[in-house]
């Protein structure tokens, strides 16, 4: 035997649905009529990149590259001379 | 479509176990060392409005331009696009135009791109779509992948430029974000098929070549490729650094006309693919799961309209007994409205990623652009399935306009 849904049964899920959807799009519409977001997002140019390490592994030693030595070297040149 | 509900949960997890451990590193080092000679190609057909655009990011861009060619393919263009990037050629050596005449040209990306490849000298070839505007240091981030012999090729992050102009664009923007931020993310972290999205990219010039370019006779030339570079024992690599921002369509008719290429086209990647990637012995098991998800993506919607009809049906006839078969399909009606807010909590992650809050606000808006990409992929395999059968030329690139109006959002 089929069951006849009861007309009320209609009403409440035309409502229910209508209100459940009106709640979810409430905040959307609220951004579309007064946007606050700060988009497009800014994209960042530029980001510092630090040079790889160069290394190569020779008998479980770490073999530094020759220019590399020569950047640390000056760098450590700037630091105040601790013995002095 | 269970599979594709986890998948995207699985996506948004592993995205923000990526973050976590990223923020956790103090440095990421880049290889800066690495500056091998590269090509960058810009098909352009009718772009006057936006070709000196990315005509003058390409001028600013940091990578040395002794070791850079720009390549603009002035596609059979009816409107100043050629003269355009004339101008930008007489005074930048490292720029070239190439013209294409009408009749020999017009035919579509893939084949602008091929014509640009011949004459490409470098050792990476980079496509930039003519609408888009790279950050100035994209290529030192992109070309840095390439140390590694297995990368054969690389994606970069593509920003909406015209996110404020309407509702579209703002929906665009929203679902660029879950693309990229998250689902490319994701793909990268977990080694799957990490995709190549036709633009803000770039491939090792030398295995494009053995692949014979891009295919000329399939509308998404980009998953194609993809494919095709997965199936040769390559991978691709993603870097969310390495952005690019483009214009977003800014109707919904101009959406219409892009995402019914993209479905159209992915199908018949899938047709194309599909039994490939699963025979595949250069794939691992997730690799050929992931790919057959992503190509099989775009029949997804089609199966939503079929249930909702069953559905109605079923419930207001009484059926005979045979059709109760049918009965099947109401998990899938049930997925179209409860499983699709996976991919909506997964755009939400990506816009907290990006720290934009006020944006998740109109995240339920995405329900519109899903309704409205039922009836394009619905549409798209229509017409793929006709033309098959009458074994017509279903390849018409119907070209998405662009109006130049993200100019106006590019702060110098």
């Amino acid at each position: 035997m089929r069951m006849v849904p009861n007309p009320m049964t209609f009403i409440v899920l035309f409502l229910g649905v209508s209100s459940f959807i009106l709640i979810m799009l409430l905040p959307a519409f609220l951004e579309l009529k007064k946007p606050r977001d700060a988009g497009p997002r800014t994209i960042m140019n530029n980001i510092v990149t630090i040079p790889q390490l160069p290394t190569i592994m020779e008998d479980e030693k770490i073999v530094l590259d020759q220019a590399l030595r020569q950047k640390i070297a000056s760098i450590i040149a700037f630091l105040p001379n601790l013995e002095a | 479509m269970t599979a594709y509900l986890i998948r995207h949960y699985v996506f948004t997890l592993a995205v923000l176990n990526h973050t976590s451990r990223r923020k956790k590193a103090a440095v990421t080092t880049k290889n800066e060392a690495y500056q091998p000679p590269v090509s960058i190609l810009i098909p352009a057909h009718n772009e006057e409005r936006v070709i000196g655009r990315i005509l003058q990011g390409m001028t600013k861009l940091t990578y040395p331009k002794n070791k850079m060619q720009v390549i603009v393919i002035d596609d059979a263009s009816t409107d100043n696009t050629g003269e355009t990037a004339e101008g930008y050629a007489k005074s930048h050596n490292y720029i070239k135009v190439i013209h294409r005449k009408q009749g020999e040209g017009g035919k579509g990306k893939a084949s602008a791109l091929n014509i640009g490849l011949k004459q490409a000298q470098g050792e990476i070839i980079f496509c930039f779509d003519a609408d888009y505007y790279p950050q100035s240091d994209i290529i030192e981030k992109l070309v840095a992948e390439f140390t590694d012999p297995k990368v054969g090729a690389v994606q970069g992050r593509v920003t909406v430029l015209n996110e404020p102009q309407n509702l579209v664009t703002r929906l665009v923007a929203l679902e660029r974000i879950g693309g990229y931020r998250v689902d490319q993310q994701a793909r990268d972290s977990l080694g799957l098929i990490t995709q190549f999205g036709g633009t803000v990219g770039g491939f090792r010039r030398s295995l494009l070549e053995s692949l014979d370019g891009w295919d000329e006779s399939i509308l998404a030339e980009d998953t194609d490729l993809t494919f095709r570079v997965y199936l040769a024992g390559y991978k691709i690599r993603y870097v969310n650094d390495a952005e690019c921002y483009e214009e977003a369509v800014e109707n919904w008719r101009d959406y219409w006309k892009q995402r019914y290429r993209w479905a159209k086209g992915h199908m018949q990647c899938a047709f194309k693919h599909s039994l490939k990637v699963l025979k595949s012995s250069n794939l691992r098991f997730r690799e050929k799961l992931d790919g057959l998800l992503l190509l099989n993506v775009y029949f997804m919607p089609v199966l939503v309209p079929l249930s909702w009809i069953v559905g109605v049906l079923l419930f207001f006839s009484h059926p005979p007994q045979w059709f109760s078969i049918f009965w099947a399909l109401i998990p899938f009606s049930l997925y179209s409205f409860v499983g699709n807010f996976a991919p909506f909590f997964e755009v939400g992650v990506g816009v907290y990623l990006d720290g934009r809050t006020r944006a998740y606000w109109l995240i339920p808006l995405l329900i519109f652009a899903f309704l409205y990409n039922v009836p394009i992929c619905t549409k798209a395999l229509a017409d793929l399935l006709i033309s098959k059968i009458l074994g017509k030329n279903c390849n018409h690139w119907d070209k998405t306009v662009h109006t130049g109006n993200g100019n106006s959002y590019i702060i110098n």
